[in-house]
């Protein structure tokens, strides 16, 4: 966790009310170098701009804890085959470690990665992008900041005009 | 020593002993300690007290470990309660674990059980519509089981009684098929509901699409005040439990009240062995407890007993009752005991899609849905099966995102979802018919880890219930079709029996002590102390959730049994 979080800078101020307890690994099944290039790659898949991007909202914490507890053996091997495997095709495609590339450098990998013909490769992408979605949608920041979920709506109204629509909720 | 065992027969003896704090449970406990008796309500589980034992009920969703997906271990643990719509991260506290009481299933059976106080009135669906003369003259007229003793006038007044305490929403729809009951505001429709249900009575003399009535306070009454209840905040997270007593359960209502009357003794942890039988007295005197921590057995007394430990349970408590007047079970002279079990058939489903109110969207959420009572064979055997099914029914609209990108187009795209067309689904409530066939039974030699036999479980689906769903799914199809929703899918799970969490019968009311086991009064017809207002007193299922009936029955039994213990009846 501790060697994760090195990689940022400093916490930001919406960081505050983040509950560490939450995002916790019971089972580290990953390298450090294996958990640096998930962080790498949520990072990718949905970065920083005006808003924090997954790595800092710990989604590859997240990612990891899924796999470990809730995922079969095979599929976590995958898993650590992959992030093994993602400096080689940077390399091949970039020259570069994948955490060097460029964003588009990073974003044309990721899409070679979604087309691939290996099923393992196609997979591990697969993966790691609905993980990823996941766990930035479902993560404190977003739900209270960006999507603004009710936890006690209080009411139904059947009918009303599309404009005044907030987003439907997951529970 | 004769004084020292009197002395703990003494401190054992009870006017009333409840064995279950379930929704039939909680309501005997909270009457007989109502009409003064001294009541002791065994649960074989934990305690659960309202609101302090709900851990989850006030955790975000980012809070969950696993944002409510179940671990690996949990899931390849449990393959059963696994395939329960209502566990998930947030629940598991509530269901009962696959390997910590084992059953046999002689023909698959997913048996859904939650066992503490409150039992499963905490994680219930909530649906509860009244039964009809339909329901009750079903059998008499079609020769599917036993002639109900009682009509729906027996029961209506109780019906409204339980109501009243409970809070039910739901709306007078003047439906024979489906009584209105002492309602309070019904939940709303969507646009697309009311489409459906204006093109449904335009289209159908006989068929009705309502809103669901169900067990949810949509305002709070002074009764629910007084019971610390308020009105229901539309979080749709009931099965974790509730904090403003929004939903009926035990917990929230009938076992805090009956705790109040302080005539109640609630004991937790307590494993009903069996139900003891004196031949002197002729009747029954008290019941078996294993504590289910220190595995020791304990004898209560009491004049009265009220079985209400869920329909499956209840079978074993009596089948495991043995004695020399009873060898086959308490009260099963006639050999029906554990017999004609029945249940529902939830394995169809239909979805479709809806291209139309698409200037209107739904806000906030709704913790029930419309309903479409049965409309088959309700007045005449019309068609090729016996009896019918009633469906739920629900339109919603999602949002949409294009997830194909990566980088920050992904970001921008999850972030400002579009909305989706309507969707539209229904499933599917069948009643199955109660056969001899279908059958509970103790097996000879394997024992559950407080001793007691294991229960064996023989029940499956037939040619009536297949014809069933076929019919349902080409009704609702066509139901579907005159709305005009689009991309028609219909299905069938082929799921075995129990997922519907509504078995019933295998001690079934009936008018005569050959062919049934309970009376009128929900009576045991050879042992008259004994009342038995669960599950397994259902004589047939018909298509309405159980849980309100079984409400009703258990206060008009108990209403009975002290009327009758003050007449010296029993």
């Amino acid at each position: 966790m501790a060697g994760a979080l090195g990689g940022l800078i400093s916490l930001p101020a919406w960081a505050n009310g983040w509950s560490t307890e939450t995002v916790q690994s019971t089972q580290h099944f990953l390298s450090i170098n294996q958990a640096d290039q998930l962080a790498e790659l949520v990072e990718t898949i949905i970065p920083v701009t005006d808003t924090p991007g997954a790595k800092a909202l710990n989604v590859h914490q997240f990612v990891q804890k899924m796999v470990a507890d809730c995922y079969d053996k095979t599929t976590q091997e995958n898993l650590q085959k992959g992030l093994d495997s993602l400096d080689d095709l940077a390399k091949a495609s970039f020259n570069k470690t994948f955490a060097e590339g460029d964003t588009a450098q990073r974003t044309a990998l990721l899409t070679q990665l979604s087309k691939s013909t290996d099923t393992a490769q196609k997979d591990f992408y697969s993966l790691v992008k609905n993980l990823t979605i996941r766990g930035y949608m479902t993560s404190e920041y977003v739900m209270t900041n960006l999507t603004h979920y009710q936890f006690i709506p209080g009411h139904y109204y059947g009918c009303v005009p599309v404009k005044a629509k907030t987003a439907s909720q997951p529970k | 020593m004769s004084y020292l065992n009197i002395d703990a027969q003494a401190l054992n003896t009870y006017d009333a002993i409840v064995i279950g704090s379930g929704i039939s449970g909680g309501w005997a406990a909270k009457e007989l300690t109502g009409k003064g008796l001294r009541t002791l309500v065994l649960e074989r589980g934990r305690d659960v007290r309202h609101v302090t034992d709900y851990p989850t009920t006030n955790m975000q969703p980012w809070e969950f470990e696993h944002r409510n997906q179940l671990k690996r271990e949990v899931r390849e643990a449990n393959p059963i309660i696994s395939k329960c719509y209502a566990f998930y991260e947030g629940t598991e506290q509530f269901f009962v674990k696959d390997a910590e009481h084992p059953y046999i299933q002689e023909k698959p059976f997913d048996w859904i059980r939650g066992y503490q106080v409150g039992g499963k009135s905490l994680m219930w669906a909530r649906q509860t519509q009244r039964w009809s003369d339909f329901d009750f003259e079903g059998p008499a007229r079609d020769g599917f089981a036993v002639d109900w003793p009682i009509r729906y006038a027996d029961i209506a007044p109780w019906y409204s009684y339980v109501e009243k305490f409970a809070g039910i929403s739901g709306n007078k729809d003047g439906l024979a098929t489906l009584p209105d009951g002492e309602f309070l505001p019904p939940h709303e429709w969507n646009c697309v509901e009311k489409h459906f249900q204006q093109k449904v009575a335009g289209k159908y003399k006989d068929r009705h699409v309502i809103m669901g009535r169900a067990a949810h306070i949509s305002q709070a009454k002074p009764i629910h005040f007084q019971q610390g209840r308020a009105q229901c905040q539309h979080r749709t997270i009931c099965e974790r439990g509730c904090p403003f007593g929004g939903y009926f359960s035990s917990n929230a209502s009938t076992i805090p009240w009956a705790a109040k009357t302080g005539k109640m003794t609630l004991r937790p942890n307590s494993v009903v062995h069996s139900i003891i039988y004196d031949e002197k007295k002729g009747r029954a005197t008290g019941v078996r407890v294993v504590d289910a921590n220190t595995k020791q057995m304990t004898e209560y007394y009491a004049r009265v007993i009220f079985l209400n430990a869920a329909a499956l349970n209840s079978n074993l408590v009596l089948l495991n009752s043995t004695s020399h007047r009873f060898p086959n079970g308490l009260g099963n002279d006639s050999g029906v005991l554990g017999k004609y079990a029945a249940f529902h058939n939830y394995r169809a489903g239909i979805s479709a899609e809806y291209d139309g109110n698409l200037d209107s969207t739904t806000d906030g959420r709704r913790p029930n849905s419309p309903y479409i009572p049965r409309f088959r064979n309700v007045h005449k055997q019309e068609m090729g099966f016996l009896r019918g099914y009633a469906a739920g029914f629900s339109a919603g609209r999602g949002s949409r995102s294009d997830q194909s990108g990566v980088g920050a187009d992904l970001k921008e795209s999850l972030l400002n979802p579009k909305l989706g067309g309507w969707y539209v689904g229904s499933h599917m409530m069948g009643e199955t018919i109660p056969k001899e066939s279908n059958y509970l039974a103790l097996d000879a030699s394997q024992k559950d880890p407080f001793g007691i036999p294991q229960l064996k479980i023989s029940i499956a689906y037939d040619d009536n219930d297949d014809k069933m769903v076929k019919d349902y799914q080409e009704q609702l199809t066509e139901m579907f079709t005159e709305a005009g929703f689009k991309n028609i899918r219909v299905r069938d799970s082929h799921a075995s029996p129990g997922l519907d969490i509504h078995e019933m019968g295998g001690v079934r009311m009936g008018k005569d002590p050959k062919t049934s086991m309970l009376n009128k009064w929900n009576q045991l017809h050879a042992v008259k102390n004994v009342f038995v207002t669960d599950g397994a007193c259902m004589t047939s299922t018909s298509t309405q959730n159980p849980s309100l009936t079984y409400m009703a029955l258990t206060a008009r039994a108990a209403d009975y049994a002290v009327k009758a213990m003050k007449q010296g009846l029993v």
